[in-house]
């Protein structure tokens, strides 16, 4: 059993109900899911659906073959990290009691999007990675607390399907 | 055109005209509603005892008759009383709409009396689930609930009505069609794959053509059988599969798996090619995945994709509906056989007689067996019935029983509980494939713990002097776990004696059928005899020993190499 980290994509035809159905079959096989990004495509037509789910990585491969059973999906891939471009956008709470405005701005390149007496809230978007390192470099006891969206990704050119 | 009615008034008008005759179920307080305009409808109610038997009579009445049985029920206990049929439906891809009534819209999640959340406890058990919300929408729902059912890989669809969409009132339009995006039943079958797949079938050497449920569902059983008597291929089945290809012609091996035929279970080892047609090796048809035919190069053919390499990973897989590519198939190779195969100088045909002849004399097939035995009664009860008649089971040793020794002649004359295993199935399945075949008889073949699970079915089958049958083998026991427990748990015998079983013929007569209990087997075909000529229900209860096991039995978990085809002592090697 290999155990890694793998996007789930599916596009769901937009009704209520369909991210219940699709749920259904990663609780069944067990699988955990670490980030879920939804949003309307196709002009309000179709939802897509970006899962990242870790657990046995053929239990991944069942679902998404399993999922085409489901009547309301159009289509549904995994792919493995190296085969997607995927972004995150994280909101992170900064206590400023510490750390300046220009330092962190200094240090991080990040975006300032809402600033009180004691606190700023950043907006970051990047890998899972960077959003990781951009934490990390701001110092864990600076942060408050963090919104993050979970992985959007669609897959790269080479991949083929 | 349109005509202004209530949502409930709308549903029976589109039931109307999706031709259903009956509807099986119980009215309560959510759906009275529809229950007041099946009032002058010329759809028949017919009352249950239980919501359980609605759907298994619903789904016996699809298996038999091509179109989706339809149940219904209330809100609450009787939409979760539904479930297990609804699941038993499901599992062997059976036709079927179940409507159930639901508390009104602005009851909904506020713990409303009878309120459940049934399309979230019903997702995982049927094809696709509707809630209308609107009573305008109520036609297009039922049209879209037929469609699903019916198309592609049929299975149970799940229409919830809350109380107040069936009340309300709406100008409605009744579409001739309608169409779900996402869900593309009818792919053309791709005429590559069915060049390929000739190509490997004239190369191979050793061929076994494989059936199972989907040869029926798809009307298969005509090319199926032709492909096979062109090829002068040995023919085996799943045990939902039986009745795909008559089981009394020389080509058939009769059924694989937990308990198939000896020949069929050992011949599958030594194929070099397998057709698998509408099949999903299931693991009781299959045993260990790694170990089933391991020589064989296989061809799967069937109408959902997503069965494919599921299980076991094959080498052409072909979509689509079967009795199509199996028509296409068949031209394709006959196209390329010059001259037939020389019958006498066929090394395979020669093997498969040879296995026939050296298992002939394997404990399961000899009549060792006590004169009132399930295999002896089994294949007493097929001399009596015409082929053309239905038989039904519960599920233990009896169904068992009928694997091995019934020879199933047609298509559809063979209803069982496969895929879930539902006791209780066999009574109220005879009672819907009456209803779907009422001039053939139609007999359940059961145990005596099946039986009681669904016996009020006999209410119904008396209300409606339904002239089925009941036979009840009474061995005082669950018999199939009884054999499990002393073949694999060291004779520890534990919740499966009925010390106290109902007397069978009174409880038969109180409920108003016709009973009798025969001690020999010359009565038991009397009986038999005279239940077929009844105005109503008959229940022959035939009292057997508890000690009889079903063998052939491959044991879970065991490649289907190891299949134990004689007695309890060959058990202990494992
Ligand atoms: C609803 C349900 N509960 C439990 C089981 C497990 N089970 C399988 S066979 C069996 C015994 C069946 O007994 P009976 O109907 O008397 O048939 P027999 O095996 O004696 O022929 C049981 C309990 C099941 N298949 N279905």
């Amino acid at each position: 059993m290999t155990r890694s980290s793998k996007v789930l994509s599916t596009l769901v035809e937009n009704k209520p109900g369909t991210l219940f159905r699709v749920i259904h079959l990663v609780r069944l096989m067990r699988l955990n899911i670490e980030g879920l990004t939804l949003g309307v495509t196709n002009g309000g037509a179709d939802c897509r659906m970006t899962m990242t789910l870790s657990g046995d990585d053929a239990a991944v491969e069942h679902v998404a073959r399993q999922l085409m059973k489901v009547i309301d999906i159009l289509e549904a891939h995994t792919y493995g990290p190296e085969e997607v471009t995927a972004r995150e956008l994280a909101l992170v709470k900064i206590n400023t009691d510490k750390i300046s405005v220009a330092e962190i701005q200094r240090n991080t390149g990040c975006r300032i999007v809402d600033s009180s007496k004691h606190s700023v809230v950043a907006e970051i978007v990047g890998s899972a990675k960077e959003i990781d390192e951009f934490v990390q470099r701001l110092g864990e006891s600076n942060v408050l607390d963090i919104a993050r969206t979970g992985v959007a990704a669609l897959p790269k050119e080479t991949t083929s399907r | 055109m349109t005509e202004k009615m209530s949502g409930a008034r709308a549903t029976v008008e589109a039931l109307e005209r999706e031709k259903v005759d009956y509807i099986f179920g119980m009215p309560g307080g959510a759906n009275l509603p529809l229950y007041d305009a099946l009032w002058d409808s010329k759809i028949k109610h017919i009352l249950v005892r239980h919501e359980q038997l609605a759907a298994h009579m619903a789904d016996a009445y699809g298996r038999v008759s091509r179109k989706a049985g339809v149940c219904s029920a209330t809100s609450g206990p009787g939409a979760t009383n539904l479930i297990t049929g609804i699941a038993t439906a499901y599992a062997d891809s059976s036709p079927m709409v179940a409507i159930t009534g639901q508390v009104a819209k602005a009851m909904t999640g506020r713990n409303a009396f009878q309120e459940t959340d049934v399309i979230g406890i019903a997702t995982p058990v049927t094809k696709y689930t509707l809630q209308p919300l609107s009573a305008a929408e109520v036609p297009f729902a039922v049209k879209e609930a037929f469609y699903l059912a019916t198309t592609g890989r049929p299975g149970p669809v799940l229409l919830d009505l809350p109380k107040d969409v069936q009340q309300e009132e709406a100008e409605m339009t009744f579409p001739e069609s309608v169409t779900v995006r996402a869900y593309r039943p009818n792919v053309p079958v791709d005429p590559q794959d069915i060049e390929r797949a000739a190509a490997m079938i004239v190369k191979a050497e050793r061929p076994i053509l494989w059936g199972g449920g989907g040869v029926r569902i798809a009307d298969a059983a005509q090319p199926f059988g032709a492909l096979a008597e062109l090829l002068m291929a040995p023919v085996i089945t799943t045990l939902q599969g039986k009745g795909d290809f008559p089981e009394n012609h020389p080509l058939s091996l009769g059924p694989i798996g937990m308990h198939g035929r000896a020949e069929a279970n050992k011949l599958v080892s030594e194929c070099d090619l397998l057709v698998a047609v509408g099949v999903r090796f299931s693991d009781r048809s299959t045993g260990n995945f790694g170990e089933f035919a391991p020589g064989a190069k296989i061809i799967h053919i069937d109408a959902d994709p997503t069965e494919f390499n599921k299980n076991k990973a094959v080498d052409l897989s072909i979509l689509g509906d079967a009795n199509v590519v199996m028509g296409m198939l068949f031209d394709a190779v006959a196209k390329r056989i010059t001259k037939s195969k020389d019958l006498n100088n066929n090394p395979w045909l020669k093997r498969v007689n040879d296995v026939r002849e050296e298992l002939k004399g394997i404990p399961a097939y000899k009549d060792s067996y006590a004169d009132l035995s399930g295999p002896r009664i089994v294949k007493r009860l097929r001399d009596v019935l015409p082929p053309e008649a239905i038989l039904t089971t519960g599920v233990g040793r009896h169904q068992m029983w009928c694997e091995i020794h019934y020879q199933v002649l047609r298509p559809r004359t063979w209803i069982t509980s496969t895929g879930l295993g539902t006791m209780g199935f066999g009574l109220p399945a005879a009672v819907g494939a009456k209803f779907a075949a009422p001039d053939v008889p139609v007999v359940d073949f059961d145990g005596d713990g099946s039986f009681v699970m669904t016996e009020q079915a006999l209410a119904t089958a008396v209300e409606e002097k339904l002239p089925i049958i009941s036979v009840i083998l009474n061995d005082r026991s669950l018999g199939m776990v009884e054999q499990w427990q002393r073949l694999m748990y060291n004779r520890h015998y534990i919740g499966i004696k009925f010390p106290n079983t109902p007397d069978f013929v009174k409880l038969a007569e109180a409920y108003g059928a016709h009973a009798k209990t025969v001690g020999s087997l010359d009565e038991f075909a009397k009986a038999m005899r005279e239940g077929l000529r009844m105005d109503g229900p008959t229940v022959i209860e035939v009292p057997v020993s508890p000690l009889d096991d079903v063998f052939p039995f491959l044991p879970p978990g065991k490649g289907i190499k190891d299949t134990v085809y004689g007695s309890s002592k060959e058990m202990a090697i494992f």
